[in-house]
């Protein structure tokens, strides 16, 4: 008698086919040994796996030594806890700095705001096309009224802020940021935060009219170049592997594709002069955890080896922190799913965890309803609460990554470093990134993978409860309610843009936008020009148009309004 | 409807949304499914939407949304549709919807809401099954 035979005939009160399934269901073994990301995996990793001698010496080391795959400091979170930073945009800028405050209250560490899809497109509030969307997916920042209604009473010189702009409107907000703390008495130099500025990336979150190649290189490098020569404690770009990530590449794609994009950046301000001991200290990155665990840990051990080899040898880096690859995360938003949406926030815990375990130095842990709407404050503060148990309960911060020295870990680490490396040779036969970019290689590429990662769960290959295994039907409500953003809230917003439009002085904005238009022709940096028209109450579409005017693009990425400037 | 004539669908994108991700993969699902299908892309106004749909005889109109835009922009496309005497194109809606949004939808005239997390297998039968020509 076989042993489910057995165990049949030891009950025979239950009809036979529910048995069938829960005896299937008693010896299940997992449907793939592979990760998340395609990568074979063995049975169990032993010594022999590693040459663990030369392997420690010259692949892993020590934190705090190059090539610091085990962590950008010595002593890791004894010396600081990772940056608890939630992102918060919704509805007007008022409300956003509302959600802003009540987050810092509750214990996040770094105050965390992202433009909406107007603000990021470079269009005003009052642009016919953002009528029905403004405030909807983060914040529309318009002119230097605005940033002051964000900041208000929060002490710039002492918190660390991280603004979410990506698109060349970054530069804007760069300009909008540094004109009110100026304004406010502050001294730039001392500001500390980031601006995500990778406005390359940004073309992929389906943006492209706002983001053509050329002038997206050249606007986030004059926001690169300008913080690199005047606020040293600023980062003053965030290169979004993230985002491409979420667009349904692997693991390894993230990471090269990301280094790539990085390097354009990188090329461009040695081009201008800049030396990677000058600027390497401050370039930072935005990584994707998304749920496979291990493999999760090894891209960010490999991606912080190999990003300290490329300034080395690549570049000529001689200052340590020039070499290390400082990083935030951003907990998958794609792996998360509407249905029983309460098991997303075990998903978030196990991603949040690896971006722990991986040396995180800033983290955003999803909501719940990441899939569904706009975080509610008590979602919004479930995900803060997320971070603080890890922070605080589980003990990960004790030791600086654990999980070094593992024979798993480890030989995951140099495979997945391995197929980095074959991306980016791949990258370099199309002519490297810029090309592969210009030629849409890469939109091809997204278009392929994003597909077969579908494909991968409708064929039952990977595997999402409540997807395609243990389906309930849907929920009739929404646990912690929908958040909304209130009708009101946007055409408040637009109703204050309009005002301060006509109550500015027409000829001192003049002089500044003429100023910002001739620096832009000289092909100086636009930033410090930018600077002065925002403090004359210029607004975001119209620096930003003015410079895509003198690049040969349309003023608006939408086409339907001209500039209201005359030059001639 | 004939036999040899394969169901046409127009999938699109409103207003500013840039999360295209989702309508792209639906795309190709669709047409691997024998249908044949017109992608609009992203920037659509309402108006263009509705024209598309008249200009193509499509027999189903799939709208994504990501950026919670859908109670703004359906009722719009609806009466849009309405105007124009589309009362027998199938009209859906994908995306990241909360499900108290889907009996509001549901009145204003949508006849299936597809979330985040759906399967081509869900969306191609009841498309399969329900459209109207």
């Amino acid at each position: 008698m076989s042993q489910i035979e057995e165990i049949k005939a030891d009950d025979a009160r239950t009809e036979e086919e529910d048995w069938e399934e829960y005896l299937k269901g008693y010896y299940e073994k997992p449907n793939s040994f592979k990760t998340w990301s395609g990568l074979d995996t063995n049975e169990i990793y032993t010594p022999g796996d590693l040459d663990r001698e030369k392997h420690y010496k010259e692949k892993v080391n020590d934190a705090g030594q190059y090539p610091y795959t085990r962590g950008i400091h010595a002593n890791m979170f004894r010396g600081r806890l990772w940056t608890k930073r939630e992102v918060v945009g919704i509805g007007s800028p008022a409300d956003t700095h509302a959600r802003l405050k009540y987050l810092a209250e509750q214990g996040g560490t770094g105050l965390n705001t992202i433009a909406d899809v107007t603000y990021e497109m470079g269009l005003d509030a009052d642009h016919p096309w953002a009528l029905n969307e403004v405030g909807l997916t983060g914040v529309n920042i318009t002119n230097i009224k605005d940033m002051e209604t964000l900041t208000k009473d929060i002490p710039l010189d002492k918190v660390s802020w991280s603004l979410i702009t990506a698109a060349p409107s970054a530069t804007a907000t760069m300009a909008q940021y540094i004109a009110v703390a100026q304004g406010a008495g502050y001294d730039i130099a001392k500001l500390r935060g980031s601006v995500q500025n990778d406005p390359i990336h940004f073309g992929y979150c389906g943006f492209k009219p706002a983001s053509p190649l050329d002038l997206a290189l050249k606007l986030g490098c004059d926001v690169m170049e300008y913080c690199t020569l005047n606020m040293p404690k600023w980062y003053y770009t965030t290169v979004n592997m993230y985002d491409l990530r979420e667009q349904g590449i692997t693991a390894i794609q993230e990471v090269a594709y990301g280094f790539g994009i990085a390097m354009c950046y990188v090329d461009e301000l040695v081009r201008r002069g800049l030396h990677v001991d000058q600027f390497g200290p401050r370039f930072s990155f935005y990584v994707a955890c998304h749920i496979d665990i291990f493999e999760e840990i090894a891209k960010i051990r490999a991606a912080r080896r190999m990003w300290a080899k490329f300034m080395k040898e690549k570049y000529g880096a001689t200052k340590a922190n020039a070499m290390h690859f400082r990083f935030a995360v951003h907990t998958s938003g794609c792996s998360l799913v509407p249905q029983q949406p309460l098991n997303n926030l075990i998903r978030v815990g196990y991603q949040a965890l690896s971006a722990v375990l991986g040396g995180v130095q800033s983290l955003h842990c999803c909501s719940y309803d990441e899939p569904i709407c706009l975080p509610t404050e008590s979602s919004h503060l479930q995900a803060l609460r997320t971070q603080q148990i890890l922070a605080y309960e589980t003990g990960v911060t004790n030791v600086a990554d654990p999980l070094g020295g593992s024979y798993f870990v480890e030989s995951l680490t140099d495979k997945i470093e391995e197929k980095i490396e074959e991306a980016m040779a791949e990258i370099d036969s199309v002519g490297g990134m810029y090309e592969a970019i210009r030629t849409e290689w890469l939109d091809r590429k997204l278009e392929d993978e994003a597909l077969l990662r579908q494909k991968e769960i409708e064929n039952g290959e990977k595997l999402i409860v409540g997807v395609n295994i243990f389906k309930s039907p849907m929920e009739e409500k929404t646990p912690l309610g929908v958040q909304r953003v209130a009708a009101e809230s946007g055409q408040q917003q637009i109703n204050d843009v309009k005002e301060q439009k006509r109550l500015r002085n027409w000829d001192k904005l003049m002089v500044t936008m003429r100023k910002l238009r001739d620096d832009a022709v000289a092909g100086k940096n636009t930033l410090p020009a930018m600077i002065e028209a925002t403090k004359a109450n210029a607004t975001t579409g119209e620096m930003i148009g003015t410079v895509r005017e003198v690049h040969g693009y349309h003023y608006d990425p939408m086409e339907v309004i001209d500039s209201p400037f005359d030059f001639s | 409807m004939e036999n040899d004539k394969k169901i046409k669908v127009v999938i699109t994108k409103v207003g500013l949304d840039g999360h295209d991700r989702g309508a792209k993969i639906v795309v190709s699902l669709l047409k691997e499914a024998g249908m044949e299908v017109v992608y609009l892309g992203m920037f659509n106004q309402v108006e263009d939407i509705v024209q598309a749909v008249v200009d193509e005889d499509a027999d189903v109109l799939g709208l994504s949304y990501l950026s919670g835009e859908q109670l703004i922009f359906t009722p719009k496309i609806v009466e849009e549709m309405k105007k124009n005497e589309l009362d027998d194109v199938l009209l859906i809606v994908g995306g990241t919807i909360p499900v108290e949004d889907i009996p509001l939808l549901e009145e204003m005239g949508v006849e299936r809401v597809f979330r985040a997390g759906s399967l081509s297998s869900e969306f191609v039968e009841y498309i399969e099954k329900n459209i109207k020509k």
